[in-house]
C-alpha cells in the first residue's frame, strides 16, 4: 500500500467524520463513556490490591493459651503450629508482653498496680490470608490452645466485596463497549450508506476488499482514539482529584500515584481503536459482497 | 480468450437463468448477445465479471477457471474487464477527470501514470474539453463516453457491456457502438449484451442469441434476429 493512497484514505476518513458530525461525537461519547466506567473499576481494583496487601499483612491470628501450659508445652506448640498447611510464622507473646503492649495502647497510670489478667498467646500470620479462617480452625483443635481469635467476618467480607467488585466493573465494562461498538457502527454505516455507489464502482474497477475497508477502518479508529483519549483526560484529571483529597484527609489509606497508571493510557487507546475497528468493520462487510 | 463449459446458473429462489451454456470467444472478438428480456444476458455477463457464481459448470478467463478463483484474487481479475452499465455509474460528486482516475487510484497506479493516461482516453472518446465537468452537467451520450473511458483506462484485456445505449437516442446510440468498435480494433475483445437492433444488424459481428437461457443461435456475421 502506498503512503500516498493512505494519505487519501486519511482524508475520507476526516471528511466523513465532519460530514456526520452529530454521530460522530455520539460514537466518541459513548467510547469514552465506556472506558471512564472501565478505567475507573480499574483504578479501583487496582488500589484495591494495593489497599489490600497492607491489611492482608495485618490479618493475623491470635492464638490464646491455657494457663496450665509450661515453657515446653509453648515450644512444642510453637513448632506444631508452624508445620499447619499455610502458616508463614508463628510468634510468641507472653503475658507480660501482652500487658506491657495493652499498657501503652490504655495508658500506663491506669492500669498501675492491677495483676495481669492477660493469658500468654501466639500470633500467627498465613502464607495467604484469605485461608486465615481454614487455618484458625485447625488451630482451635490443638490441644492446650485456649481460643483462637481473628478479624473474623471481616476478611470474608472483604474479599466477597472484592470478588463482586471485580465482577459487576467487568460486566459493565462488556456492556458499554458493546454499546460503543453499535453506536460506532451506525456512524461508519452512514458513511457508507452515503458512499455504496462508489463502493459499488470501486469494486467493479477491481479494488480489493482492503483498499474499500481502510478509510472506514480509519474512521472507525479515529473515533475510538478520540473517545479513548478523552477518557484517559477526565479519569487522569479526577484520579488526581481524588488522590489528593485522600492524602490529605484519609492519612491512613495511601493511594498509588497516577504515574503507576501511564501504561494503561497506551492499553486505553489501543482499546479504544479497537472498539472503533471492530464497529467499522461491522458495517462494511455487507457491502463489500459485490 | 474467454471459454464456458457447460454452465448453468439458477438464482436462490428464482428460475434457471442460464442452461448448459458451451461457448468460447477469441481474443479480440466482437460478441453482441441478443434476446428477449429475461432471456439470461444479464446473468451471462455476471457471470464473466465474477459477480454471480455459476450453479454448474466452469468459466475460463485468459486461462484462468475463474470459477475456482478465491475471493482476494477476483479484483485482480477484474482489472483485465472493463465494465459499462445501462446507468453509468459514475460518482456524481467527482468531475469527469477525478471519475476517470479514479478507477486507476483505486488499483494504486503511480501518479504519473494517472496523468498521462486520463487526458489520452478523454481524448479517445473526445471528450478533452469536459474534463473539469460534473457528470450531472453532461448528456447522457457523454456521460456513456466517460464511462467508456473509465472502463478501457486500465488498459482491460476485455470489455464487457451490459445495455450500454439503454438509456440513449438512436444517434447517440450509434457513436457509442463506433466508440466501442473502435476500442475493439486496438485488440480489446468486445462483448456487449443489448435491445438495439439496428446497431446489431449493420454492425454485421458475432451474435449469440438467448432464449428462456438456452443459447439458441450462434452466428459469425449475424443479424439481430435471423
Ligand atoms: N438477482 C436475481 N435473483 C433472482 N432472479 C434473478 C436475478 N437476476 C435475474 N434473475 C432472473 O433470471 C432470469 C434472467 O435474467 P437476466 O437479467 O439475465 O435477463 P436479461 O436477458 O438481462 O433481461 P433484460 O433484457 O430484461 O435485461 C430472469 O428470469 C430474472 O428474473
Ligand atoms: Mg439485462
Amino acid at each position: 500500500m502506498r503512503i500516498r493512497t493512505f494519505g487519501n484514505f486519511f482524508k475520507e476518513a476526516f471528511v466523513s467524520l465532519f460530514r456526520n458530525r452529530w454521530m460522530s461525537l455520539a460514537s466518541i461519547g459513548a467510547v469514552a463513556a465506556s472506558l471512564i466506567v472501565l478505567g475507573s473499576f480499574l483504578l479501583l481494583s487496582v488500589n484495591f490490591d494495593h489497599i489490600l496487601v497492607d491489611v492482608e499483612s495485618q490479618v493475623e491470628i491470635t492464638a490464646y493459651l491455657e494457663d496450665t501450659a509450661d515453657d515446653l508445652d509453648i515450644a512444642r506448640l510453637k513448632g506444631e503450629l508452624s508445620g499447619i498447611y499455610g502458616v508463614k510464622e508463628v510468634n510468641f507473646v507472653s503475658k507480660e508482653d501482652a500487658m506491657e503492649e495493652f499498657k501503652e495502647q490504655v495508658g500506663k497510670e491506669l492500669l498501675e498496680g492491677l495483676e495481669n489478667p492477660l493469658p500468654n498467646s501466639f500470633r500467627i500470620k498465613a502464607d495467604n490470608p484469605q485461608d486465615v479462617p481454614e487455618i484458625a480452625q485447625k488451630i482451635e483443635k490443638v490441644e492446650k490452645i485456649d481460643q483462637v481469635k481473628y478479624g473474623k467476618g471481616i476478611v470474608e467480607k472483604l474479599f466477597n466485596m472484592i470478588h463482586w467488585a471485580r465482577i459487576i466493573g467487568l460486566v459493565i465494562m462488556v456492556v458499554f463497549a458493546a454499546i460503543s461498538i453499535f453506536i460506532i457502527a451506525n456512524t461508519i454505516r452512514l458513511t457508507v450508506f452515503a458512499r455504496r455507489r462508489e463502493i459499488n464502482i470501486m469494486k467493479y474497477v477491481g479494488a480489493t476488499d482492503w483498499f474499500v475497508r481502510w478509510p472506514f477502518l480509519i474512521e472507525g479508529m479515529i473515533l475510538g482514539l478520540i473517545g479513548s483519549a478523552i477518557s484517559i483526560g477526565i479519569l487522569g484529571a479526577g484520579y488526581n482529584y481524588i488522590y489528593d483529597v485522600v492524602k490529605l484527609n484519609v492519612p491512613m489509606i495511601s493511594l498509588l500515584p497516577l504515574s503507576n497508571f501511564y501504561d494503561y493510557g497506551l492499553a486505553f487507546l489501543a482499546v479504544g481503536m479497537l472498539i472503533g475497528a471492530l464497529g467499522s468493520s461491522f458495517s462494511i462487510k455487507r457491502f463489500l459482497r459485490v | 480468450m474467454i471459454e464456458m463449459y457447460g454452465v448453468s446458473k439458477a438464482y436462490n429462489k428464482g428460475p434457471v437463468a442460464l442452461k448448459d451454456i458451451n461457448l468460447k470467444i477469441e481474443k479480440g472478438e466482437f460478441v453482441f448477445i441478443v434476446g428477449p428480456s429475461g432471456a439470461g444476458k444479464s446473468t451471462m455477463i455476471k457471470l464473466l465479471f465474477r459477480e454471480e457464481l455459476p450453479t454448474k459448470g466452469q468459466i475460463f478467463f485468459c486461462g484462468k477457471n475463474i470459477t475456482r478463483m478465491k475471493p482476494r484474487e477476483i479484483p485482480y481479475i477484474r482489472r483485465r474487464i472493463g465494465m459499462v452499465f445501462q446507468d453509468f455509474r459514475l460518482i456524481p460528486q467527482k468531475t469527469v477527470y477525478e471519475n476517470i482516475a479514479f478507477a486507476l487510484q483505486v488499483v494504486e497506479a503511480p501518479q504519473r501514470e494517472i496523468n498521462r493516461k486520463v487526458p489520452q482516453v478523454l481524448e479517445m472518446v473526445g471528450l478533452p474539453h469536459k474534463a473539469k465537468a460534473m457528470p450531472g452537467e453532461l448528456s447522457g451520450g457523454e456521460q456513456q463516453r466517460v464511462a467508456l473511458a473509465r472502463a478501457i483506462v486500465n488498459n482491460p484485456d476485455a470489455l464487457v457491456a451490459d445495455e450500454p445505449t439503454g438509456n440513449l437516442d438512436p444517434d447517440t446510440s450509434w457513436e457509442i457502438m463506433k466508440l466501442l468498435s473502435d476500442i475493439n480494433k486496438r485488440g480489446t475483445t468486445i462483448i456487449v449484451a443489448t435491445h438495439a437492433r439496428e446497431l446489431v444488424d449493420s454492425m454485421k459481428k458475432r451474435v449469440i442469441q438467448l432464449d428462456k437461457g438456452y443459447i439458441v443461435r450462434d452466428e459469425a456475421r449475424g443479424a439481430y434476429r435471423k
